[in-house]
């Protein structure tokens, strides 16, 4: 048997409740939850939807680090296991948080190829080198789970600031060499709640599911934005 | 989670410990600068003999404790900013844990020795 200590909020206050969960081998922190809401506790309430790391619903803090509970094996942290909702969010219900406000951060980035001569009406073929796919092939594996916004001291302490996961989704199409639209990512990332306010105590990377390492996606976001800043100075 | 989220005991890896530090030693050196400019501005005699008496009562067996937590915040504040810098310029990212680590032995070392010099200064 494996004790969940679950910190609860029933939208007004917020309270710690314990549940008793058979835990077998190979059960993750996810069916522990469905076990809960099917058997103990029908008004539990938590986000998930693949259950198996694709979709990022899951991500919650376990035993203290944000994890994605469907990706966590009970039995990998021991008989007692503590959930709690990420921080840096506003909890809705019990486990399940807000995440209006980082999506629209995400968008606030256009986290897509800018092109001019692309026409939806005839589709046109952009190719590219293995070693051009390499330079941001790594930070297309964000989940978007919010796990690396949770933990971000700057986002925790500035409502407003972009965040780890936005930037590397606008470092991933600024390296990308089809997109032609880093200047107007480049404008959105050093606005005041942009890459510099990253404080650079790379947390996001050390927590991230997928080791997208976030913080590096910043300070090269960070790199070029200089740049730019510089070249539009000297008029260069 | 707000400011209290830096002193969060669980869960955190030695990245964010080192972040805690380094806003920390900021915070204790910039006080420590107002305090010293301040009192520095405030010295009206051209003697010197006021300055004097107060470096005779500072350098003194009662005071190397804090002149040892000081230079604990200035050399710690000053190689963890350094190696930030470097990171923040791209450089050496992948090999962030072994650069954390090397900081943080050099900050001992240079610290360790400091209080031996300051310990010795002040009559050993």
């Amino acid at each position: 048997m494996a004790e969940f200590k679950i910190r609860r909020f029933d939208g007004k206050k917020s309270f710690w409740q314990t549940f008793e969960v058979p835990a077998k081998k190979g059960m993750t922190v996810l069916e522990g939850l469905y076990y809960i809401k099917e058997n103990l506790d029908s008004s539990l309430a938590f986000r998930a939807s693949c259950r198996m790391g694709i979709c990022g619903s899951c991500a919650m803090k376990i035993n203290g680090k944000p994890r994605l509970a469907c990706e966590t094996q009970i039995l990998f942290l021991g008989d007692k296991i503590t959930v709690e909702p990420l921080d840096n969010f506003r909890v809705i219900k019990d486990l399940i948080t807000d995440f209006e406000g980082f999506f629209a951060k995400h968008k606030a980035v256009k986290p897509y190829l800018i092109r001019e001569d692309v026409k939806y009406e005839e589709p046109k073929e952009l190719l590219q080198t293995p070693e051009e796919l390499n330079e941001y092939y790594v930070f297309t594996l964000c989940i978007k789970c919010g796990a690396c916004y949770s933990v971000c001291p700057a986002a925790a302490t500035l409502d407003g600031y972009l965040g780890p996961a936005a930037m590397a989704a606008a470092y991933r199409f600024c390296a990308d060499s089809r997109d032609k639209g880093n200047e107007e990512r480049y404008e959105i990332a050093s606005s005041s709640n942009g890459v510099w306010r990253c404080h650079l105590a790379m947390e996001c990377s050390e927590v991230c599911p997928k080791n997208v390492e976030p913080a590096k996606a910043v300070q090269m976001l960070r790199r070029k934005t200089a740049f730019s800043i510089l070249k539009s100075i000297l008029r260069w | 989670m707000g400011v209290s989220g830096w002193f969060k005991l669980g869960g955190r890896s030695i990245f964010s410990w080192a972040f805690t530090f380094q806003r920390l030693t900021g915070i204790v050196l910039l006080i420590y600068l107002c305090m010293h400019l301040t009192y520095l501005t405030t010295l009206l005699d051209k003697t010197g003999a006021t300055y004097e008496s107060m470096i005779a009562l500072t350098v003194s067996k009662q005071f190397l404790i804090f002149d040892v937590l000081l230079v604990l915040c200035g050399v710690f504040h000053g190689i963890n900013g350094f190696r930030i810098i470097l990171h923040e310029f791209g450089i050496a990212y992948e090999y962030r844990k072994p650069l954390l680590a090397v900081a943080l032995v050099l900050a001992l070392a240079v610290w360790l020795y400091a209080s031996y010099v300051m310990y010795y200064l002040t009559g050993g």
